[in-house]
């Protein structure tokens, strides 16, 4: 991971280069890391790493011409390579009429301790601890387990020729497990993200796995249909990206977004339901300015249902007369922090509300199906159980839905406290758990 | 510049003798430009030995990409990447470690090497079992990609104007509102070095130019977008000097707007046709993924999840009808898998998965060999790049063609009504593989033999062992079409594999058809 002061000389190195030239203008950005992670299955650890990485990507723009090269190495020859290779290209490139010019000096809102230290000095050895916590949880014979620990210390840097200058250093870690049962029936997971170690405990995690594995085994045989469901926040988290993912005001305005025929002010969803984007959430890692270095601010999209507007780039913007929002970067979290706001209920509270339906853990393999609709389709996994008159009553198999996130909000009537799932198809978003109804659970998947 | 291995062999004549008697080296241009990585290679290996690795192989990976993106009459994006890097794996104390680093020096990969063996001996006492490889000879050689068009010395002026023509093309069909063109190209290098002796360098270059063309509905709403087929591939520039790209745009534009005036399809049981472009990835699936034998063990089961093709089943379970064969290749002429040899240093290799309907066998490295029993490794290692650990990933993995010289258009003929779908579409399956549910981009209704018009919002959604044992014909030799993607995704920290599948169209009976259209809920 690369200090604020050795980013700052690789930067200025390459854009005085870039100077040399005349009519050149470049956006340099330098990403670093130092990334360790333990992988562990069938209760013994399967692969471990320790890992740095080092992106430095050059955009030139000469004119209208743009074209960006990027390396991983910072030696004398290899960044007068990347300002050659940037320079040449963009003489090369075509013209682009939506280029933008390069953004001069922008002031962020500092960011609350996005970087940790005991996160980021975290060695193998606490790793292996952490997973020995985890394996400890299990009770040999009767399940299973495998998981994954990662953690990061990362920083990003940007300067322009224009004046731009921008730093972010933050840390990441991620846990998750899957406890299966010795005879295959019962499946359970768990699983946390956050930028501070200390608030991963992954023996409790491994717990809840275990507890999800043993009461899932031996699931019967529900139908396929319309059901009520309570998401845990994993489901909620994987669902709700592919909403997120489709703010964009350009696509909307050419008409082929479910946002198309939506405007500001048009009420989607319950009073409960409010969704934003917060750079200023520690726990989500993301910067505090997007790819080109605009400042990106805590923005409400969706307000006690309401949409209030949808993102614009600065070209889009421009050509449309509406203010510039930045760039986000798509779905399933993309490079912002998403939050859908939480309520009071507890998980107990939220089942309480159900006569008869479905408590769903997460989801997987979640594909778009008709963009126009935010149709998903995707799978149940590792704990579907049955809920009558107000608590879980057994397991069932698990399903395939299809499914819009825009229903499972408009029909949301009761939101638990958030958190920060993480695992698999799950993107950094804050969410809550919730029950919302007429879900379908289209088929029956026979996997455990 | 050509490297002299002469450093590394000195002292083993054996070796010596092998590297002069190996006709693929003497033919071999040489690729590695950097003549320290002998001494890096060299000093990394005895670093981990010295550590206390029983086992150690270092990777030296270069990996450079090429990428263009327009939107109509415009280039949006030109970029140029490159990566560069070295990772050194060990065994020791029955447990494997790994560590890399971007500054490649002899100094940072024996520290690297150093690193991974406390990795690995951080975590021995949490082992059950030690780590053992199944043996394999070692090899030394130098593989690289068939091709006489190197994509990157193409000019860049070629290949934006390529794009824009076939924007420009695809425009010019009434109801056409949007087209955006990409290429992408990937030159992987790579030399892997082990104790156990193995010194191979590769070069393997994928590319892929692809488009989308969309038309939108101003008065009703809504929108359709239609793909063009054409896969990626393992080749040269020529491979897109020969493809109908711009050929083909105004066909795909005209389906586009077909498609968006298409009847929504009436869902139910029907007969399926489904051609090689979409067939492909359902091979992928149901059949590649659930035929590695590390998720059918339990090793992905906290992320890409298991499988229902369990070692007890192997010989026994009847996965599709007696006429299908499915293979596993590694060297398949053009395949995006295809190598000489995998991150373990094994040569590629082909042999069956499915074989006459039966399961047969899986994918497996040499880690995995001993788990079922088998004595050496299929050679299905990889990591997508140097900071990487190199597991199991998925070969080629291909349909074997029909006997009889039977065309797409012969199985649509003998249809008497059904759907034919081409091209990927959305696509998802369970976590252990049975139920999947999959789009495509052209959907056309047949009626007595005829392919009568196009529809839309189609999916079909079946059980991997029903479906393919629903099959009842499929297309002979010369319909054997080779498709393949480029982020083939697995393992935590998530790896990128690229992969192909051949296959003939096929037939299949009485397939579960669902309406994917909510547009009006």
């Amino acid at each position: 991971m690369q200090t604020p002061t050795e980013a700052r000389r690789l930067l200025d190195r390459i854009t005085t280069l870039v100077r040399a030239t005349k009519g050149a203008e470049a956006l340099v950005s330098i990403r670093s890391s130092r990334e360790g992670n333990t992988r562990f299955a069938v209760s013994e650890i399967s692969s471990s790493a320790d890992v740095d990485r080092l992106a430095i990507s050059l955009t030139v723009q000469i004119g209208q011409r743009a074209a960006t090269a990027s390396t991983n190495q910072q030696d004398d020859r290899s960044i007068d390579g990347l300002v050659a290779s940037a320079l040449r290209m963009a003489r090369l490139a075509p013209d682009n009429p939506e280029g933008m010019p390069l953004l001069g000096r922008q002031s962020y809102a500092p960011a609350k301790n996005p970087a940790d230290l005991a996160t980021a000095k975290l060695t193998p050895d606490a790793r292996a601890k952490a997973i020995g916590a985890a394996l400890a949880a299990v009770e040999a014979g009767k399940v299973v387990i495998a998981g994954f620990l990662s953690h990061g210390n990362h920083s990003l840097a940007l300067e322009t020729t224009a004046g731009l200058s921008a730093y972010h250093a933050w840390t990441s870690c991620n846990f998750s497990c899957t406890a299966r049962t010795i005879d295959g029936t019962g499946s359970g997971w768990a699983g946390q993200g956050s930028n501070r170690m200390a608030d991963l405990d992954t023996a409790a995690l491994a717990r809840v796995a275990v507890d999800k594995a043993t009461s899932s085994a031996r699931a019967g045989k529900l139908d396929p249909g319309r059901y009520t469901v309570v998401l845990e926040p994993a489901a909620v988290a994987s669902l709700l990206g592919y909403l997120t993912g489709a703010f964009d005001a350009r696509r909307a305005d050419e008409g082929r977004s479910f946002f198309s025929k939506k405007r500001p002010g048009d009420k989607l969803f319950p009073e409960t339901i409010s969704v934003r984007t917060d750079p200023s959430d520690p726990a989500l890692t993301s910067p505090p300015f997007d790819s080109e270095g605009f400042p990106l601010a805590t923005t409400r999209w969706i307000d006690k249902g309401t949409l209030t507007g949808l993102p614009y780039s600065r070209f889009w913007a421009r050509k449309q007369g509406k203010p510039a929002t930045g760039r986000f970067g798509g779905g399933r979290g993309g490079s912002v922090g998403w939050v859908l706001d939480g309520g009071s209920a507890s998980p107990g509270e939220l089942i309480k509300g159900v006569s008869r339906g479905v408590l769903i853990t997460r989801f997987w393999y979640l594909r778009p199906v008709d963009p126009s609709t935010i149709l998903v389709t995707g799978l149940t996994r590792d704990g579907t159980f049955l809920i009558e008159n107000g608590a879980i009553t057994r397991p069932v198999n698990n399903f395939r839905f299809n499914e819009s996130p825009v229903q499972m909000l408009a029909h949301c009537d009761g939101l638990g406290s958030t958190s920060i799932p993480s695992g698999y198809e799950v993107g950094a978003l804050r969410v809550p758990a919730l029950r919302t109804h007429e879900f379908n659970l289209a088929s029956i998947s026979e996997a455990v | 510049m050509k490297l002299s291995r002469r450093s590394f062999l000195s002292g083993s004549s054996a070796g010596a003798l092998a590297l002069l008697a190996n006709p693929r080296l003497s033919a071999a241009r040489g690729l590695v430009t950097e003549p320290t990585l002998d001494d890096l290679v060299k000093r990394a290996l005895a670093a981990a030995t010295k550590a206390g690795a029983s086992y150690a192989d270092i990777r030296v990976m270069r990996i450079r990409r090429e990428g263009l993106s327009t939107r109509e009459e415009r280039v949006e994006q030109v970029s140029a990447t490159e990566e560069y890097g070295v990772g050194v794996r060990v065994i020791a104390g029955g447990a494997w470690g790994f560590a890399a680093t971007p500054n490649v020096t002899a100094a940072e990969a024996e520290r690297v090497a150093r690193d991974a063996v406390a990795i690995a001996k951080a975590n021995a006492p949490l082992m059950k079992r030690p780590v053992a490889l199944a043996p394999a000879p070692a090899h030394v050689d130098v593989w690289q990609t068939a091709l006489t068009k190197d994509p990157f010395k193409i000019p860049l002026e070629d290949k934006a104007e390529l794009l824009l023509a076939i924007n420009r093309e695809a425009m010019k069909v009434p109801g056409v509102s949007f087209a955006t063109s990409q290429y992408a190209a990937i030159a992987e290098w790579k030399l892997l070095a082990s104790t156990d002796g193995a010194y191979i360098e590769q070069e393997v270059v994928r590319l892929w130019p692809s488009y989308a063309v969309t038309a939108v509905d101003d008065k009703r709403g809504g929108f359709e977008t239609r793909e063009h087929d054409l896969p990626p591939r393992q080749a040269g520039w020529e491979y897109v000097e020969a493809a109908p790209l711009v050929a083909d745009a105004r066909r795909i534009g005209e389906e586009a707007v077909e498609k968006l005036k298409a009847p929504s399809v009436a869902p139910g049981r029907r007969d399926l046709i489904l051609e090689p472009s979409n067939l492909y990835l359902t091979i992928h699936e149901s059949i590649g993924h659930s035929t590695e034998l590390d998720r059918a063990l339990g090793y992905e089961a906290n992320a890409a999840g298991t499988s229902f093709a369990t070692p007890d089943k192997r010989g026994k379970l009847r996965i599709a009808a007696p006429f299908l064969t499915f293979f596993a290749d590694k060297t398949t002429p053009g395949g995006l898998a295809t190598c000489g040899y995998d991150d373990d240093g094994v040569a590629t290799q082909k042999w069956n998965l499915v074989e006459n309907g039966l399961f047969v066998g899986y994918q497996t490295t040499r880690e995995q060999a001993g788990w079922i029993g088998e004595a050496e490794s299929r050679g299905t290692s990889y990591g997508d790049s140097y900071g990487s650990i190199a597991f199991q990933r998925m070969p080629n993995v291909s349909l074997a063609p029909g006997p009889k010289p039977r065309s797409l258009e012969e199985l649509v003929a003998s249809t008497e009504d059904g759907i034919a779908i081409s091209g990927r579409g959305s696509w998802s399956i369970d976590h252990q593989r049975f139920n999947f549910q999959f789009g495509g981009q052209a959907f056309w209704e047949i009626k007595h033999g005829k392919k009568v018009r196009m529809l839309r919002d189609v999916a079909y959604q079946a059980n991997t062992i029903e479906f393919w044992n629903s099959c009842d014909a499929i297309g002979g030799p010369a319909s054997w079409q080779l498709h393949g993607t480029l982020s083939d995704g697995k393992g935590e920290p998530g790896q990128i594999n690229s992969v192909s599948h051949g296959c003939p169209p096929a037939r299949f009976k009485q397939v579960n058809i669902l309406n994917t259209n909510r547009r009006n809920a």
